[in-house]
């Protein structure tokens, strides 16, 4: 019965492949007038044929060299963008740190962006209001935070975005690259949150170079490239390989 | 279903845009939200001394007559102006984070909404102190604005989904819109043309929405029966066009934006 409940991302025989355009036609003459000289745009396979079962609460890395595709699959995760061939389907709510800070308008306060912030996440008022006592106090802005965002150091400005993002409690939880977020002693805090969330029932996927604390943190690794899935199992098993063959 | 499902979830989303909208296109200026209110009287000012003394108009209750054409047609072209655009204008956030991109358009449409509720104050003020006065036929007005707002959201819904695909949709919809204008009641009666080639005027829904207008204010009138059957076929008919357009479109938005 629960075999249906078991996964919390399934990505489905995907291929995502990009239009690269050299020029794109963007008004109606253009395209118009160019029509016919489809040689401008290069088609190219980010992921080709790609099957994953992520079950829930299971803390996942991707590892690639650069270019590999996996931020690609991860957007595709979040459906920012979507799949050209094939289907991704997720359960429960979805959380994503793709670039820290989207959505904050400079102008308002810390506290005003983290209710905006929060929104676009899908939380309600109410939510908000139980929550950003917690998010303020993670964050360490102390006064700061109803200071306009432009005022902030770009530090400040990455542990208002992460204390936000972290404290949304989705059951899924995406992150690109962010590790390293803010001075050491942030870090720290950042890491042992994520260690926290990964005893929880949190379903994790990291795309990340820091292999270290990937090694630390994950019990899954999914070694991607050229679109392709490499490899797929216990962590440091697939990072050693990986680094074998990153010599 | 799937459309109300995401407004639900995405409701303080929704709230925080619709007012981002309001208070954000007049940021700055020393008026800031009176200007969509000063905006129509200003150009009510105008084409009241412009027509009954240039072009020799001699419509009873004119100064009404116009407002009453004005500001529902104000409500018309901002939500489509700023709805075009809309998508364009987000996106930022559109390719950094997921969140159901039907929200934009609608937080367009309904700050507009909210704007034109507000106007009608002005309309009531004009009918009260101009001598027409008010009657109960006010009660049409709520169901006729979420007609506009209907129709209107089904238009931006196609729209700015189009403009991400072809930029040229901006200026074209300028041209029809103040092409629209001309071919809409707005600063002359109907009545104006003979009764055969009258019907064509009619077919656009934004005659029949301010007649409906001018019904319930000026005249103290139920609006045509047929007029508003037609209307909500065409409301109805457009929202769903549009809403299929925006949900055709709408994948790609992040890659092509």
């Amino acid at each position: 019965m629960s075999t249906k409940k078991e996964y919390a991302i399934k990505v489905d025989h995907v291929t995502k492949k990009f239009k690269i355009y050299y020029d794109k036609a963007n008004t109606l003459k253009e395209q118009l007038v160019f029509w016919k000289s489809k040689s401008k745009v290069e088609e190219r396979t980010v992921l080709d044929n790609i099957n994953l079962e992520i079950k829930k609460g299971e803390t996942v890395a991707l590892v690639g060299t650069n270019g590999s595709g996996k931020s690609t699959l991860l957007k595709l995760m979040t459906k920012i963008i979507y799949p050209t061939k094939g289907k991704i389907i997720t359960v429960g709510k979805l959380t994503s740190l793709l670039e820290l800070g989207a959505g904050f308008h400079d102008d308002f306060t810390g506290r005003e962006n983290i209710y905006f912030n929060a929104s676009i996440f899908g939380l309600t008022k109410s939510e908000i209001d139980d929550k950003v006592d917690d998010i303020i106090a993670f964050s360490e802005l102390g006064e700061f935070i109803d200071n306009p965002v432009r005022t902030y150091s770009s530090g400040m400005y990455m542990r208002l975005a992460f204390s936000v993002a972290i404290n949304v409690n989705a059951e899924i939880l995406l992150i690109d690259e962010i590790l390293a977020v803010g001075d050491q002693h942030f870090q720290d805090k950042c890491f042992e949150k994520l260690e926290k969330l990964k005893h929880s029932d949190k379903t994790i996927v990291i795309v990340s170079h820091s292999l270290d604390s990937i090694r630390k943190l994950c019990d899954r690794a999914i070694w991607i490239k050229d679109g392709h899935i490499k490899m797929d199992g216990e962590a440091n098993l697939v990072i050693d390989k990986y680094l074998e063959e990153c010599k | 279903m799937q459309l109300a499902k995401n407004l639900y979830n995405y409701r303080e989303l929704l709230k925080s845009n619709v007012k981002k909208e309001i208070r954000g296109k007049y940021k700055g200026s020393f008026l800031g939200v009176l200007w969509s209110f000063v905006n129509p009287l200003l150009q009510v000012a105008v084409y009241a001394i412009v027509f009954p003394y240039i072009m020799r108009v001699q419509t009873d209750n004119y100064l009404i007559y116009l407002i009453i054409g004005i500001i529902p047609w104000t409500f018309f072209t901002t939500v489509i102006n700023q709805g075009m655009i809309t998508v364009r204008m987000n996106a930022g956030i559109i390719k950094k984070v997921y969140f159901p991109r039907e929200i934009l358009p609608i937080s367009v449409a309904l700050s507009g909404l909210v704007n034109f509720l507000i106007s009608c104050i002005i309309i009531l003020l004009f009918c009260i102190f101009g001598g027409v006065g008010l009657s109960w036929h006010l009660i049409f007005l709520p169901i006729i604005a979420i007609i506009q707002f209907i129709l209107t959201l089904g238009i931006v819904f196609a729209l700015s989904a189009i403009n991400i695909y072809i930029k040229d949709t901006e200026y074209l919809i300028a041209f029809v819109i103040n092409m629209l204008f001309y071919a809409t009641p707005i600063l002359y009666e109907a009545t104006l043309f003979p009764e055969k080639i009258r019907w064509i005027l009619y077919l656009n829904p934004m005659t029949q929405l301010i007649d409906a207008y001018r019904n319930i204010f000026l005249y103290h009138q139920v609006p045509d029966l047929n007029g508003f059957i037609y209307l909500v076929l065409v409301a109805v008919i457009l929202f769903f066009l549009g809403l299929f357009i925006f949900r055709k479109l709408e994948k790609g938005f992040a890659e092509e934006v």
